[in-house]
């Protein structure tokens, strides 16, 4: 009795945390910008984080290339480029997007 | 690992993503729900098709499962516990049996997608149990095409944020699974409470 109350209260417990966490996260969702990640690819990046493509490829230097899907570790090793190096080159160029109109189709 | 796991998939598309999830099927723990959730966002942004995505996820993970049932079926306890091992994880075969005994098909349903960590354990446990194939193979089936096609869905609509996406879906799983505990408890605590007044 007193077990199946305890785990009664632990479950009830675990319910409102995790709810509350989930809604913390959902409440982000609109706020927070989503992080750059060494397995995104180029086309992925323009995606989340809305600015065009060929942009994010001029800022590393690569030909734009639409079905270019390859990771951003994978274009480092290809680039011979510390891959930290090309995420902060790629969070620049984004940054600079954003604070930059464009007539470009994203 | 996780990296190299969301290149392939984002470089390779549906192949990768079967193979993938038929591994974790197996019980390699991988972070699946975020690869159909990236899968999703790649079918909004056009690299992939939604209907291509959703059968490689589905018949990935039911050659998985059907790979554990068959283990836990012919290869019976000894290569559980061997293959519990070799993931690092010790497993209480006969109390995961009984869980496999007592939830029946909707316990296989729920774990392909809900309580999916359990994935794993419930079909080497189906297995050793002798559950029947058929209605294994029925639920498991179900349950596999639901989970793909709710966190692939999942990824496509929230293309842009999928790693937070990601985060709310694993508080959002641990929230329901704990309703439920507090529901199946609940019902047993009133039970005893009736049976103590009577």
């Amino acid at each position: 009795m007193l077990v199946l109350g305890v785990a009664f209260l632990v479950a009830i417990t675990g319910t409102f945390v995790f709810a509350y966490r989930a809604g913390r996260h959902a409440r982000q969702i609109r706020s927070a910008n989503e992080p750059i990640r060494a397995w995104m690819s180029i086309p992925f990046i323009a995606h989340t984080r809305h600015v065009p493509a060929p942009l994010l490829f001029q800022a590393i230097g690569v030909q734009p290339e639409p079905h270019d899907r390859r990771s951003i570790r994978h274009l480092a090793h290809d680039l011979k480029r510390p891959v930290p190096d090309l995420m902060a080159q790629l969070q620049r160029a984004v940054d600079t997007a954003a604070h930059t109109p464009s007539d470009q189709p994203r | 690992m996780n990296d190299q796991l969301l290149s392939a998939v984002s470089q390779y598309g549906a192949p990768a993503l079967f193979v993938v999830v038929a591994i974790a099927a197996v019980g390699v723990p991988l972070p699946i729900t975020l690869l159909l959730i990236v899968a999703g966002s790649m079918v909004a942004q056009g690299a992939m098709n939604l209907w291509w995505v959703i059968g490689a996820a589905s018949a990935g993970s039911i050659l998985g499962d059907q790979a554990g049932y068959a283990i836990g079926r012919w290869g019976g306890r000894a290569a559980v516990t061997k293959l519990s091992r070799w993931f690092g994880k010790g497993v209480d075969l006969p109390a995961v049996e009984a869980k496999a005994r007592a939830w029946g098909g909707p316990g296989i349903f729920l774990t392909r997608w809900l309580l999916s960590p359990l994935g794993p354990w419930i079909n080497l446990a189906s297995g050793t149990a002798s559950y029947p194939w058929r209605q294994f193979i029925f639920w498991d089936s179900l349950g596999e095409v639901t989970g793909a096609a709710i966190y692939i869905s999942v990824g496509r609509i929230f293309s842009d944020r999928v790693m937070a996406m990601d985060a709310v879906l694993g508080e959002v799983t641990w929230a329901i699974a704990a309703l439920l505990a507090a529901v199946i408890l609940g019902y047993q605590l009133l039970a005893y409470l009736r049976r103590a007044a009577a």
